[in-house]
């Protein structure tokens, strides 16, 4: 205490002297010593004093200091500068940029830290990384530029879901997502769509403009993502945007336009090819049906057995339509941007408004965005902050039906028969009137599919210090969105024509998400011994309300509001709600900055579970040796070499917000009178799924940190896994909510990043980043009972999750004779007179399939996994080089070992129905083309040749030069003429090299993308569009 | 400073306490089951519940009313669903979803059914019809566990023979997690007796009128004679059958009405008849019907069926229509929305059991009155057969020309022999692979499967 006592004095002494010293004005400009350009925003001090002032968009500041007396500057990412004051009163400095990787500051849960403390697994992704894509959403902008992050967009719609997964897998629930905090306050994620697009759903997350964005901070392991509890156990992403700073008012105005293309197209067959190919189907089903008095010709079989009689003609009197051509388009894409920046050292301000128009390649599908954002911060005394960030944004977009659904625009582009018109003679569209599958033209054309999305993020927070070490701070936010959606099918399509007369639908949904964050922070440095501890506790209320109405038979199609609709078919509402209470702490320590520990605990109660368990627990603790720092180290080259470590838990309680009770739902409505009937079997025993993680790495710097590589080794295992679990449907129920079993990631990444050229001139950098990640089951409940999930995926101890679950097939049956010896030994085998080793209908040209377990017969037993949709590992290569007045960025992403089911080909080379098909098709077995490995075509397939085999299982593994961004910043005297502070010219492409085996459209496709149990499915899902951009960045 | 302590203690406290409490949060649009059938008003809803588990797509709204005729001569397959296929062409695999779905929507409906058996004692509000409420629902579940049977049950050669194969047996609710264990089958024999338990007791507790859409006595009565018909138990039949008939609370309708029984609502014929209206459809005229008539072509008439019927038979342009679309039955018309009824229970079925309960008595004139009944009706002549063999026969075509389209074809030729299936265990439907899994092969999948 005495000690306390004497530096307090001290101190005050100081800053007496200090006062009084102050005479007079000294100015000047800071600069970068590597490019010349000023440098807003930089610290001066005098030395000793408290205060000191920022220097202003120009680099110049004022301050008021004495002769003799020592200023100091310094600057994140900059080695600190002192000048002692002399006669002059007017200075210019020159700022040496600081290579060293430690002395960045990276954003951590409540709070941030310079790079040398951390002991957690962060990856940060900076503004430069992510502006100018021309990406509907962050997430996107996040693909390949971050150790053990895997993005992947569900689909090429616009506006659509995105998947985002840190180190593997680490759930069998929907709730695979990261928790996304935007500026402190943890936000709803995911879609708020009501109707159903096929699995086209919309993203929540796009309401956060990409240019708004200063930071993302991913937090990996437990260590750093503990704090954030029982939301953290798939990573969570620290979202920062951009503030106010000291200095000249600065206006940015940041543009691109430019167009996209799908980034390919799949072959189909032509009319005739189609047309002969089902007349070769019926005729392999039905040879012994054809020339019977019933049937005496093929066409009389089609026309009065089947009901195809106009598939019945010779195949070369068909036309062909490319419905694909019809559909796909050359779109525009434009974003707007401009924002103003600018404070003074009492109040600052970043105020930015965008627009942003994207068409989707699919006609029909678009999504516009305007958003504004206001942050402001405000010391109204010394002591006292108070700030806000808040923006609202609205975005209206065009849907179309997509992706596990007929009457999609791609899908029905794909499965409708190309011997059918685009028009009929009478300018009505062009049907099978035998087939559901919509004209694809007026699939896109015809029908209403509007979503409109409003959303109000905001949070204002207020800081007291109470003592200089200690702080109070109180945040206070609201997530509130409303998505309305409207549609209209008119009676010129399928689903509205007569007797339907019109169909129409509109939704409403609202979801206010409250906060209230309360933390104490106390930072203490004593000698060597730097001391911080946190102290929070925060509320968490998330409520939403839906509406749905329908109704059919409108008066003609031009009044589309339910109003005007004779029947009403829907109209239903319901809302529900959760809280989330949670307490925490933290607590830090350094030596020297050299000898680290880090310690939190987290304390959730979620009001999802049953009283007893609602409460979880999530500690974690960490430390780091900076090995270099020691004096012993002398190993030359080496300038860092630090080794951190971290144990930690997190949660996850992403269920419904009921999912512990038995409930009876309503609705079960039977004659006009209401019915009730049981919905859900609850768990009473429900609770967390916990996720303990250890994370051992080590960060290295080479030549003075021009090179630094991190390697990560980490090992999460995940218990009490929540999922629906599947039950026999003889008890009432098809599954119920539980905590499962447990399963593993385990993995390595590498982050390397090298800075290959550094002059005044010429710069280079690159970023390589690599990360492999294992992920195996390791228990079920029900003794480890495995069970099926999607269309082919299967939970099974010691596989992946979600791995691909189906037959073998063994090559195609050339002749009878091989049918018969198979059929021969399953009836020896089985002792049944009657056994066939397939099907009583197996032909020559049918597909084998493998007789996993040797009992002579092919059933259910005979199935095994054939497929991990997990990939081995996936990364990024950044490149970053600039010269004088040009620079290049290019970043090329990977996915290796992935499997694809694409069960789009179950349907398009099904060669069973009277889907179009692709061209692959042209290669099927006939007696004259056996050397194939496509089946024969067969009306119907009674030997099940489209069954769940690896077949359809393809590799996903793909290399992608994902954007390219070329830029020119003009000189500064032909911006000086131009009257304007800056101005860049850039072009930009994205996705535009390609290499994969993948047979669909694209091998970034994830079908039901946020079911980590169903993943890896392609099923007629909208393709990814190259993109090529150009724009500019100007500031005044 | 203990009292600045306090201050910061205190408010402490408060917050805690306050947020915690806010962890108890409630469904809006659910209640707790614990707590959903304690009332009359509560316990009714769920008994409505019970007729909306029947209109599932997986049970009458679709999949269990169409695969009988499909897996047999009435309905081929046009269409496009591999699922569906697989039944036309008689290779079903046991991973068949909707397969599948119809063995899950039928024990859905029977949970539905068990839960108000079990509850409706407890209930004290002495204006609830107890006895009504719980033979509702006896009559329902017995239903139930005999389409169960007639799908997934029996012997290979038929019905009622000995080993023949039963279901699971569910007669209490799935309330918790503990109660959703699996069980094993039942045998056939067990199982019916327990329909016939459940038939006795709700003819004993029903009455002869319920309301439009119920099942009241005279249903659970004639869905007994259907079962016994299917237990070979002839004179049980013929008795349930001729209390309906002299009840005279119901009368066929005339020949030259006859598609109105279909395209109208609870026809004088009708026991009982699932209702749907525009808010509670089903999918059977979108199934059958092409899109040019607001449908997806999956299903329609065979040619086969088309050609047993004699000419001038009033029910062949209902079964197999000539006015497009053609090739398709009447009495699912309204593709959307959905609003064409099911029959439940007819009295044309009534007759048609008591003529053939009466043949196979050897009652060779009362069979052929009952037949004539029929044929007369359907505009056509008396029948010529004669012996107990051709009447039988006879019988058995009136009854695929009569209920085509109704469910029951597949079903009828299994007691008749007739499937003509040459891999005959495939005269039992696989039991679904997801339950033989998930039951972790305490339900144990049918031989050959």
């Amino acid at each position: 205490m005495k000690k306390f006592l004497l530096v307090f004095i001290t101190l005050v002494t100081l800053i007496q002297v200090t006062v009084f010293a102050q005479g007079k004005r000294v100015s000047g400009r800071v600069t970068s010593a590597d490019d010349g350009l000023p440098l807003p925003g930089v610290t001066v001090k005098v030395a000793g004093a408290n205060n000191g002032v920022l220097s202003d968009a120009d680099g110049a500041f004022s301050i008021n200091a004495a002769t003799g007396q020592t200023l100091s500057f310094s600057f994140v990412g900059f080695l600190t500068q002192t000048v002692k004051v002399g006669s002059t009163a007017s200075y210019s400095i020159k700022l040496v940029s600081d290579a060293k990787q430690l002395n960045e500051v990276v954003v951590v849960g409540y709070g941030s830290e310079s790079k040398r403390v951390t002991t957690g697994a962060n990856s940060q992704v900076k503004a430069k990384d992510l502006q100018d894509k021309p990406v509907t959403g962050l997430d996107q902008a996040l693909q390949g530029l971050a150790a053990g992050v895997s993005v992947t967009s569900a689909s090429g719609t616009p506006g659509g879901a995105v998947s985002v997964r840190i180190r593997g897998v680490a759930t069998l629930n929907a709730g695979s997502q990261p928790l996304y905090v935007v500026d402190g306050t943890p936000i709803n994620t995911g879609s708020n769509a009501q109707l159903g697009f096929g699995n086209g759903v919309t993203n929540a997350l796009n309401d956060i403009n990409p240019n708004d964005i200063e930071s993302m901070d991913v937090l990996k392991d437990a260590a750093a993502a503990a704090i954030y509890g029982s939301r953290a156990s798939n990573g969570v992403i620290i979202i920062t945007t951009k503030r106010g700073k000291v200095g000249k008012t600065n206006v940015d105005l940041d543009y691109y336009t430019g167009v996209q293309k799908a980034i390919r197209t799949i072959p189909t067959l032509t009319g005739p090819q189609y047309v002969q190919l089902i007349q070769d189907a019926v005729t392999n089903r039905y040879s012994s049906l054809i020339g019977t008095p019933t049937y005496p010709t093929l066409a009389a079989l089609l026309t009065n057995g089947l009901g195809r009689g106009n598939l019945a003609a010779d195949p070369s009197t068909y036309g062909t339509t490319n419905w694909q051509d019809q559909v796909l388009r050359t779109a525009p894409i434009s974003n707007y941007n401009l924002s103003v920046n600018g404070g003074t050292d009492r109040t600052r301000f970043n105020i930015t408004g965008g627009y942003f128009n994207q068409q989707g390649i699919v006609r029909g599908s678009d999504y516009k965005r305007f958003n504004f954002r206001t942050n402001l911060d405000h010391n109204i005394t010394d002591k006292i902050k108070v700030g806000t960030s808040t923006s609202y944004d609205r975005s209206t977009s065009n849907r179309i039906n997509n992706d596990n659904n007929i009457y999609g625009v791609v899908s029905s582009a794909i499965l409708l028969s190309p011997a059918v018109p685009i028009y009929n003679a009478d300018g009505t569209y062009g049907h099978d009137i035998y087939s559901s599958v919509e004209n694809p033209v007026a699939a896109y054309k015809e029908p209403l599919n509007s979503t409109l999305a409003g959303r109000l993020l905001s949070n204002v927070y207020g800081e007291y210090k109470i003592l200089p070490s200690l702080t109070f701070r109180t945040n206070f936010a609201t997530d509130y969105q409303i998505t309305h959606e409207r549609r209209f099918l008119p009676t010129t399509l399928n689903a509205g024509a007569a007797p339907t007369n019109g169909s129409g639908n509109e939704t409403y949904l609202s979801d206010l998400n409250l906060l209230n964050e309360n933390t104490l922070n106390f930072n203490k440095s004593i000698g060597d011994h730097s001391f911080s501890l946190l102290a929070g506790q925060a509320w968490q209320k998330d409520n939403y309300e839906t509406i749905n109405a329908g109704g059919t038979n409108f008066p003609g199609n031009s009044i589309q509001r339910l109003s005007a609709a004779a029947v009403k078919t829907t109209a239903t509402s319901g809302g529900s709600s959760n809280v989330l209470v949670s307490y925490f702490g933290r607590a830090n320590y350094n030596y020297k900055q050299k000898y680290i520990i880090s310690a939190s605990l987290r304390s959730d109660g979620s009001s999802r579970f049953a009283s007893g368990h609602q409460f979880g627990y999530f500690p974690a603790v960490s430390g780091a040796w900076i090995v270099s720092d020691e004096s012993f180290f002398k190993v030359k080259p080496i300038s860092t070499f630090k080794i951190r470590g971290s144990w930690g838990r997190t949660g996850n309680n992403f269920v419904g917000d009921f999912a512990a009770r038995t409930l009876l739902g309503s609705g079960f409505n039977y004659n006009q009178v209401a019915g009730l009937a049981p919905t859900q079997l609850g768990d009473q025993n429900l609770t967390w799924e916990k996720t303990t993680s250890s994370d051992l790495a080590l960060d290295l710097g080479f030549l003075g940190d021009r090179i630094t590589l991190s390697v990560d080794a980490y090992y999460r295992k995940t218990n009490d896994l929540l999922a629906a679990l599947p039950l026999a449907g003889s008890t009432g129920f098809t599954t119920y909510t539980t905590n499962v079993g447990s399963l593993q990631n385990k993995g390595i990444e590498v982050d390397l990043q090298t800075i290959n050229v550094k002059k005044k001139d010429f710069s280079w950098t690159t970023n390589f980043n690599i990360s492999f990640n294992r992920n195996k089951i390791l228990s079920l409940a029900n003794s480890d009972a495995p069970y099926n999930t999607g269309f082919a995926n299967r939970q099974q101890v010691g596989s992946s999750a979600g791995a691909f679950y189906g037959y073998q097939t063994a090559g195609i049956f050339q002749n009878q004779a091989q049918i018969d010896a198979l059929n021969a030994a399953a009836r020896t085998a089985t002792g049944s007179a009657t056994a066939t080793y397939q099907a009583t209908l197996t032909s020559p040209g049918d597909l084998k399939f493998a007789d996993l377990n040797g009992d002579g017969v092919i059933n259910t037993a005979d199935q095994q996994i054939i497929g991990n949709s997990l990939p081995q590992f996936t990364g990024g290569f950044n490149n970053s080089i600039r010269y004088k007045i040009f620079d290049l960025s290019f970043l090329w992403q990977f996915s290796y070992g992935n499997k694809i089911l694409n069960y789009t080909r179950v349907f398009a080379e099904g060669m069973n129905t009277i889907f179009g098909q692709f061209a692959t098709t042209l290669n099927r077995w006939t007696p004259t083309n056996t050397n194939t490995n496509v089946p024969r075509a067969a009306y119907g397939d009674p030997n099940n040749n489209a069954r769940n085999s690896d077949r359809f299982v393809e590799d996903g593994s793909y290399l992608r030069l994902k954007n390219v961004n070329f830029g020119v910043n003009l000189p500064a005297s032909v911006s000086a003429k131009l009257h304007v502070r800056k101005i860049r010219l850039f072009a930009a492409a994205q996705n535009i090299v390609t290499f994969t085996k993948y047979k669909g459209f694209d091998p970034e496709v994830s079908t039901f993308n946020n079911d980590p149990t169903q993943q890896g499915t392609d099923f007629l899902t909208a393709p990814q569009a190259k993109t090529f951009t150009f724009g500019a960045n100007i500031g005044f | 400073m203990k009292k600045k302590f306090l201050y910061i203690i205190l408010p402490a406290l408060l917050i805690v306490t306050a947020c915690n409490k806010s962890l108890n949060q409630q469904p809006q649009a659910s209640l707790d089951a614990s707590i959903g059938y304690n009332t009359k008003q509560g316990i009714e809803a769920g008994i409505v519940g019970v007729y909306d588990g029947l209109q599932q797509t997986g049970y009458m709204s679709l999949n269990y009313l169409v695969f009988p005729d499909m897996y047999a001569d009435n309905i081929v397959w046009t269409g496009t669903f591999p699922t569906f296929s697989q039944v036309y062409n008689k290779t079903i695999l046991a991973d068949n979803t909707d397969v599948n779905t119809i063995w899950n929507a039928i024990y859905n409906t029977i949970n539905r059914a068990n839960g108000i058996i079990a509850a409706a004692p407890s209930v004290a509000d002495p204006s609830f019809a107890k006895d009504r409420a719980i033979g509702e629902c006896e009559t329902i579940r017995a239903v139930a566990y005999f389409d169960l049977i007639r799908m997934f049950g029996g012997s290979p050669t038929g019905y009622n023979q000995s080993g023949g194969l039963g279901v699971p047996l569910r007669l209490a609710p799935t309330l918790t997690t503990t109660d959703a264990v699996a069980i094993a089958r039942s045998s056939e024999a067990d199982v019916y007796t327990q329909i016939l338990k459940d038939l006795d007791d709700a003819i004993a507790k029903l009455p002869t009128s319920v309301g439009t859409g119920r099942v009241n006595k005279y249903v659970a009565q004639a869905m007994e004679a259907r079962v016994q018909l299917y237990r070979q138990q002839w004179a049980a039949a013929e008795g349930f059958a001729t209390g309906i008939i002299t009840s005279g609370a119901y009368s066929l309708v005339s020949g030259a009405n006859y598609a109105t029984i279909y395209t109208g609502k609870n026809s004088s014929e009708s026991l009982w008849e699932l209702q749907y209206n525009a808010t509670d459809a089903n999918n059977l005229a979108f199934y059958y019907y092409p899109s040019n008539f607001g449908g997806r072509n999956e299903i329609g008439s065979t040619t086969s069926l088309r050609d047993a019927f004699e000419a001038g038979d009033v029910r062949k342009p209902v079964n197999y229509s000539v006015a497009p679309p053609t090739g398709k039955t009447l009495k699912y018309t309204q593709a959307n929305p959905g609003i064409d009824d099911v029959m439940m229970m007819r009295l044309a079925e009534v007759y048609l059991t008591r003529a053939e309960a009466r043949a196979m008595q050897n009652n060779l004139l009362g069979a052929t009155q009952d037949l004539n009944i029929i044929r007369l009706r359907a505009g056509l002549t008396p029948t010529v057969a004669v012996t107990q063999a051709d009447l039988i026969t006879a019988i058995a075509k009136e009854r695929r020309l009569e209920l085509a389209h109704e469910g029951q074809r597949f079903f009828d030729q299994r007691r008749y022999g007739t499937t003509g299936i040459v891999q005959t265990f495939r005269n039992l439907f696989p039991i679904p692979y997801n339950e033989v899994l998930n039951a972790r092969g305490v339900v144990v999948q049918n031989p050959g499967y």
